[in-house]
């Protein structure tokens, strides 16, 4: 039997990952896409440093939400939400887990706008326009899935290291 | 014949499962946080019933039929609400939002606890209004925000919320102490307190006096532009310039004036100064 090369088999794997014959990582895992626009922001302008980090931790938020949800581990929320978002999104992680049902996200990205910055840098304002297929789960039956535009309202205030997210809510329209 | 009965079981069929079908979901497009509301259903059998909301997930068992009630514990969470009902053909559902009632909390952030006096747009407040279940008030309010010292006229600016938000800065005033911060909507006031400090030192004068091998040196009151005390601990600079070099020593304001002892050193030019306030100078040795 011909052996087959050590080079051989590392070009197998790398065309078998990009064929998707590999497993691939969940959905929940990848970091979802934002695009921050903060021309119009106010009353303080936003610095590039603080817009790579909303860009950065916002993208973040939702990856650990997408995750939490999913797996109902509302400990994952822990990183970055806090206040009322957090508590909100833990209680419907714990209410999903009593009731055995699950939501899968498949987040296909976010436009979002920050339109405030208090003026002593403590809280910022976005508005989100997000593009997510969103998958209700009852054990392992599939009860609905649609493709969704959906509109967040957010609010988001520095933590230690990072800006986490303090409000999240879904609005019909901006 | 056989065909026939076959085509007869499939329409029995058919019917009996249009009667277990739950009809499409016909649900509010808003609610209110808080209200309760009843969705209709149609056809007849069991099914399950979801809502799955911004704090909640439920499942339940409903009656095709009747209506299916949403208790006001259920929309107390502003945003986006998914309902579906599955029966066992099949699952229907609708979406709606929860809106924020009035107005019932306020989170109001003041910027920075302490301030100097008669410095521009330096006390910022901003105001975010809630409502009793803690949703963001997203319609217009009125927020009142009013500044009060001790001895010291009131100063109110009223500004309308939008997004949730009122915020605005000010001057503090000439005035030292504790100044009272509030912002108020309807009959919701939250309060805090900004120390408003003496700035820096104005119009520096020091004196200097000649005692044996020693130069006392001794400021005059140390006082901000507004005639504000300057706190004690606060350091000025004394500094001595004579032939053979500098000077300088640093000491705190105590009991409201600074002092220092420089040694004798023939002729001399003294100068004092604190922060950024540069105050006067003075010769001694040769004529004052």
């Amino acid at each position: 039997m011909r052996k087959i090369s050590p080079r051989l088999c590392v070009l197998l794997a790398l065309a078998a990952g990009a064929f998707g014959f590999l497993p691939m990582a969940h959905a929940a895992d990848a970091l979802p896409q934002v695009r921050l626009n903060a021309d119009k922001i106010a009353p303080r302008p936003i610095e590039e440093l603080t817009g790579n980090n909303i860009v950065r931790d916002y993208s973040l938020a939702w990856q650990s939400l997408a995750e939490a949800m999913d797996q109902n581990r509302a400990e994952l929320l822990d990183a970055y939400f806090t206040g009322f978002a957090k508590d909100r999104f833990s209680s419907t992680v714990a209410d999903q887990k009593k009731n055995g049902l699950r939501t899968r996200y498949i987040d296909h990205g976010h436009n979002v706008q920050a339109f405030f910055y208090s003026p002593n840098g403590d809280a910022m304002q976005l508005r989100d326009t997000a593009q997510l297929e969103i998958q209700l789960f009852d054990g392992s039956k599939m009860i609905r899935q649609e493709n969704v535009t959906l509109h967040y309202l957010v609010i988001m205030t520095p933590g230690a290291d990072r800006w986490e997210v303090r409000s999240l809510e879904a609005v019909p329209n901006f | 014949m056989t065909r026939t009965f076959g085509f007869l079981g499939f329409m029995i069929a058919a019917v009996l499962l249009r009667g277990a079908q739950a009809a499409d979901l016909q649900v509010p497009k808003q609610v209110v946080a808080g209200n309760a509301f009843s969705i209709p259903t149609s056809g007849s059998g069991e099914a399950s019933f979801y809502l799955q909301g911004p704090g909640s997930a439920s499942k339940r068992k409903v009656q095709l039929g009747n209506a299916i009630e949403v208790a006001e514990e259920e929309t107390r969470d502003a945003g986006r609400y998914i309902a579906t009902v599955c029966s066992s053909d099949g699952c229907n559902g609708a979406d709606f939002f929860v809106t924020a009632s009035g107005p019932a909390h306020l989170s109001f952030l003041v910027h920075p606890s302490r301030v100097p006096v008669a410095t521009n747009d330096a006390i910022t407040a901003t105001a975010f209004v809630f409502d009793k279940f803690h949703n963001l008030v997203l319609q217009p309010v009125k927020v009142e925000f009013r500044v009060s010292l001790k001895d010291a006229p009131e100063v109110a600016r009223a500004e309308t919320t939008s997004n949730g938000v009122a915020w605005m800065s000010m001057n503090s005033s000439h005035k030292g102490g504790l100044a009272q911060v509030t912002a108020s909507s309807g009959d919701i006031l939250e309060k805090r307190v900004v120390q408003q400090v003496p700035s820096d030192a104005c119009n520096l004068r020091i004196r200097a006096v000649r005692t044996g091998k020693f130069i006392n040196v001794e400021t005059d009151p140390v006082r901000d532009c507004s005639g504000n005390p300057v706190p004690d601990g606060t350091i000025v600079s004394i500094t001595q310039v004579t032939d053979k070099g500098k000077t300088t020593v640093d000491t705190p304001i105590k009991r409201g004036v600074a002092k220092a002892q420089l040694p004798e050193a023939g002729n001399a030019t003294i100068s004092v100064a604190s922060g950024v306030a540069i105050g006067n100078e003075v010769r001694v040795g040769g004529a004052q």
